[in-house]
């Protein structure tokens, strides 16, 4: 892939494009859906972050078909999703796992109206993870730092892999709820 | 299905375990149930989330068996690394118009900066803008007190004091083209200067397209242009080093010009006529003193506004007066009363100072404001009356924002109708006027009754003094920050939420008091670690120049 801006830039010039500019800033507020989205069409599958790249490549290379005053959103997200489908093509991945193309579309549309509240959930995330015990916050971290299967993670801290599903089930729930209950009392009563 | 066992196979979905029938019967649950999707997606937040986390975490025990390498997350493949250049470039040019975008919550900067905050703080910098007269900078303005931006600075007039972190003090002249590399290290392309250099930055060097000027103590100045630059010694000697030429020493009384080609010839101009940073201050002083009487004579106007329901201002001649007299005028508190377009009914009274202790306010007076980070720090205030709309206004100097919430004004406990005023720890202002009740409101429209700004505060600007300010308008259906009389972000207010009677009765200035019926003596840390010297609240909305002229009557520098 070469860049080609210059010449991109040369040619659109006039009205009907919009500058490159603006598009960075379409581009950036729209990062957090798209990484949601990718992801959710992708579960469980560790290259998410390889296609959630390449639909950022995807979208500046097509920058110019873009239409201002369109819905930007929804518009990245049909490329983020057609670069989903090329990837499982590329990877003759097993399709049983994937949802149908109509749930596919209700998440995209769902993601780009959603409430983009990541800071505050960061923030209560923080709080929470210090109520967890050190251990606990340990295990969870390890496994998020790592990408491995989860049989060779629980074979790597020499736990079972049963063992490991069940206590990380265990924290994410208590990290969840506890994160909508700081949500809902900063909402309420701060 | 359960929630437990919805939960359950979320998890597996995401841990690529899920077996073909599980994952069947969850795309069904997904299909049909919204409330699944949601919480799906707040799985997948929480993911994401966790993953910032984990990257950022410091282990303190070692793995049990460390066999492989860990991989780098979401890796970026070769023929898109030119892509995170662009937008990277691109965005560096942006960052200005999109913090001022009053999109909360909904930008990368937002997103950047809430990823980062568990890092060590730091602020980028080698020097401090002291002081500035009549300064124009090519760009954006710098606030004194701030740190100077690296890169190429370019100073279109005026005079500006810069205190490198090495000691030595510079007072340049506009127009003037510098950078300063490194604290011991100044470029100038253009332009005129006067260093003092203290003993620890001897062999501070002055680089010019000629060649360099090393101090080796105490005070020089120099004046550049494209074809020259003139070097005098005030006080000390400099060596002068021209390019591909012997150095030479120059000694005190005397100067030499440096041409771009590296000649030396002796000049006898003499120094740069430029006051010395020490002259400078002085001057800067004076004008601030200026400043100050013409403040004093706003305060004496605006008391005198029917909608200022309290302003408290620290008098220094007041010793250890536990007493925050409110200076709202009592004249108008009759008038108040009677005058039932004015929505406010009553003056608040005077506050009473709890812990905090007093120190300098912003124009450098001993005892003028009050330091609120000693634990328990607040002054006690009572505001009468039911307000259409509010207008509240400090100045605050932040140390840091080390608490969850960092307190600015808050009613006790937090009943209908009641505002509270704070900032988060990652540098957002938070407001709300809580609604009278909650029936009939979802979670979502909930939590819209708070109205954050973008983040306006990094640790880069700890110890500065600067206005803070927010609006609550109810015929506008907005509520609008500031920071220095600037607005920050503007936010409709949903008509569900909207409060038109605001009360606020007893309240903390700079911390939270749990209501009176609370007897458990362990409280939550929410004071203010910074100082505020002045505190007002108006009834009813200000509008957006008001508060710039309250800032520019306020604002002890410049700009």
């Amino acid at each position: 892939m070469e860049p080609v801006e210059n010449d991109r830039e040369n040619h659109l010039g006039g009205d009907t494009a919009a500058d490159d500019s603006v598009i960075v800033g379409l581009l950036t507020e729209c990062q957090l859906p798209l990484r949601l989205y990718v992801r959710s069409l992708m579960h469980g599958d560790a290259s998410a972050g390889d296609v959630i790249q390449q639909t950022n490549a995807k979208i500046w290379e097509k920058r110019g078909e873009f239409e201002p005053g369109t819905n930007f959103k929804a518009w990245a997200m049909s490329i983020a999703r057609y670069e989903v489908l090329n990837h499982r093509k590329r990877q003759a991945r097993d399709a049983r796992l994937q949802f149908s193309s109509e749930l596919e579309q209700t998440v995209a549309s769902e993601l780009a109206e959603m409430n983009d509240d990541l800071a505050e959930r960061q923030a209560a995330l923080r709080q929470c993870m210090e109520g967890l015990k050190p251990e606990s916050r340990e295990l969870l971290m390890r496994r998020y730092a790592s990408q491995e299967p989860l049989a060779e993670f629980a074979d790597r801290i020499g736990r079972s892999v049963g063992g490991v599903k069940v206590t990380l089930h265990r924290l994410r729930s208590t990290l969840a709820e506890c994160i909508e209950r700081r949500l809902l009392a900063a909402g309420e009563s701060q | 299905m359960t929630p437990e066992e919805q939960t359950t196979l979320l998890d597996a979905l995401l841990d690529g375990e899920i077996s073909e029938a599980d994952f069947i019967r969850l795309e069904a649950e997904l299909v049909v149930g919204a409330e699944v999707r949601q919480a799906y997606y707040k799985r997948l937040q929480m993911e994401l989330l966790l993953e910032e986390a984990a990257s950022e975490y410091k282990f303190e025990l070692p793995a049990a068996v460390d066999r492989s390498e860990r991989k780098a997350p979401d890796q970026i493949s070769r023929g898109t690394l030119w892509l995170a250049g662009i937008l990277v470039a691109i965005a560096a040019g942006l960052i200005a118009m999109v913090t001022i975008l009053s999109n909360p919550g909904n930008d990368i900067d937002d997103v950047a900066n809430s990823l980062t905050v568990d890092t060590e703080p730091s602020a980028t910098g080698f020097a401090v803008l002291s002081g500035q007269s009549d300064a124009v900078w090519d760009g954006a303005p710098i606030n004194s007190g701030a740190l100077l931006p690296e890169g190429e600075l370019h100073l279109v007039s005026g005079l500006v004091h810069v205190e490198l972190f090495s000691g030595v003090q510079m007072v340049i002249q506009g127009d003037a083209i510098f950078s300063i590399d490194s604290p011991m290290q100044v470029s100038m392309r253009q332009g005129r200067a006067r260093a003092h250099v203290p003993e620890p930055a001897h062999g501070f060097r002055l680089k010019t397209s000629g060649g360099e000027v090393v101090d080796l103590g105490t005070e020089f100045t120099i004046d550049v242009d494209q074809d020259q630059s003139n070097v005098n010694v005030v006080d000390g000697e400099v060596e002068l080093r021209p390019l591909g030429a012997q150095a030479q020493r120059i000694q005190v009384g005397k100067g030499m010009r440096l041409a771009v080609d590296g000649t030396v010839t002796p000049s006898n101009g003499g120094e740069v006529d430029l006051v010395s940073p020490e002259a400078f201050q002085d001057a800067l002083a004076k004008r601030q003193s200026r400043q100050f009487q013409s403040w004093q004579q706003s305060i004496q106007k605006l008391q005198q506004d029917p909608r200022l329901v309290a302003h408290y201002l620290v008098d220094p001649d007041e010793g250890w007066s536990r007493t925050l007299v409110n200076r709202a005028s009592a004249t108008n508190r009759t008038e108040i009363q009677s005058d039932v377009s004015v929505a406010g009914d009553g003056v608040a009274g005077d506050g009473a100072i709890v812990a905090a202790a007093r120190t300098k306010d912003r124009w450098g007076r001993t005892g003028g404001a009050l330091d609120f980070s000693p634990m328990g720090s607040r002054v006690r205030v009572v505001v009468p009356g039911q307000h259409r709309g509010l207008t509240m206004m400090c100045w605050v100097k932040i140390n840091s924002l080390d608490r969850w919430y960092n307190s600015l004004f808050l009613t006790d406990g937090h009943e209908g109708r009641e505002p509270h005023w704070q900032i988060m720890n990652d540098g957002r202002m938070f407001f709300s006027v809580k609604p009278p009740s909650n029936d009939g409101l979802t979670e979502s429209e909930l939590k819209q009754q708070v109205f954050y700004s973008q983040p306006f505060w990094d640790t880069s600007m700890s110890g500065q003094w600067m206005m803070l300010a927010t609006v609550y308008d109810v015929d506008q259906k907005q509520v609008t920050h500031f920071v220095n009389g600037n607005p920050i972000s503007i936010q409709a207010i949903p008509d569900k939420l909207l409060v038109d009677s605001i009360k606020i009765g007893a309240a903390s200035v700079c911390n939270w008091s749990e209501p009176m019926y609370r007897t458990d003596a362990t409280f939550v840390v929410r004071n203010l670690n910074g100082c505020v010297d002045e505190f007002a609240i108006f009834s009813g909305a200000l509008s957006a120049d008001e508060v710039s002229n309250l800032f520019l009557a306020g604002n002890p520098n410049e700009p």
